[in-house]
């Protein structure tokens, strides 16, 4: 008896509606994302009916889903990891531009907050914390609505 | 030599709270877009991405969802916070 393996023929075909060259797409935008350090990885899984999703995982050790790119009918949707709806696009085309958009977002959104919590910090302890903060605090107070602008 | 890749603990965890959602929402009798239109979401997919064990559910939605589900708000977040905070459920209810 043979203890090989037989491995299936050809890929599973894709759930209807869904095309390879939009499958494709959407893994090069999340390639693209995690290549150039905005996420760890990125899963494959599908909805109740059948309609798959791409997850960007962000950094370890809690690899909190950062965007989820669902399609919809012909509809491409990105969520955050909250629920959010960031994106919906009809063209895949413009879908890998879309997700990085997304994600520079998100970063300007995370490093705004944190801009904004030592901007309160600095004010509750102003006296105490002056001579050490001076510098780096004029920037960040400069920077800060810019930052929640892009937001 | 076959080398064994453990899945993080954290991800692991978002699997099981995601499987036990599914097995609520189930007992409720709702499909993933029911449970979505009742929790006021324009898209079913955040569903998906929590009970795939990718998503967590928000805390800010926490009861919205308990209520959607017909559970007890307080034990559902107990329950959530078991699998998305480990440590921080073991330091608040089992007291060690």
């Amino acid at each position: 008896m043979s203890k090989v393996v037989k491995f299936p023929d050809r890929a599973p075909p894709l759930p209807e509606g869904w095309q390879a060259d939009d499958m494709q797409k959407v893994i090069a935008a999340c390639s693209s994302a995690v290549a150039v350090g905005e996420a760890s990885t990125w899963e494959i899984g599908v909805t109740e009916l059948g309609d798959p999703q791409v997850y960007l995982m962000g950094s370890p050790p809690d690899y909190n889903c950062i965007l989820c790119i669902s399609r919809v009918g012909r509809r491409f949707v990105i969520e955050d990891g909250e629920g959010h709806v960031l994106v919906e696009q009809d063209s895949p085309r413009q879908l890998a531009e879309q997700a990085l958009t997304a994600l520079r977002r998100r970063k300007a959104a995370l490093l705004a907050k944190v801009a904004v919590a030592w901007h309160a910090f600095r004010e509750a302890f102003e006296e105490k914390t002056e001579a050490l903060t001076g510098e780096t605090m004029e920037a960040l107070v400069h920077l800060a609505p810019q930052l929640a602008a892009l937001a | 030599m076959q080398i064994a890749r453990a899945e993080p603990q954290s991800k692991v965890l978002r699997k099981q709270a995601g499987a036990w959602l599914k097995v609520l929402r189930a007992r409720a009798g709702l499909s993933q877009i029911q449970l979505a239109e009742v929790l006021g979401f324009k898209y079913y997919t955040f569903v998906s991405q929590v009970e795939n064990g990718f998503g967590r559910v928000p805390i800010e939605s926490m009861e919205a969802w308990a209520r959607a589900l017909g559970a007890e708000p307080s034990g559902f977040a107990r329950h959530l916070l078991s699998y998305y905070e480990p440590e921080l459920h073991r330091l608040l209810f089992k007291g060690k």
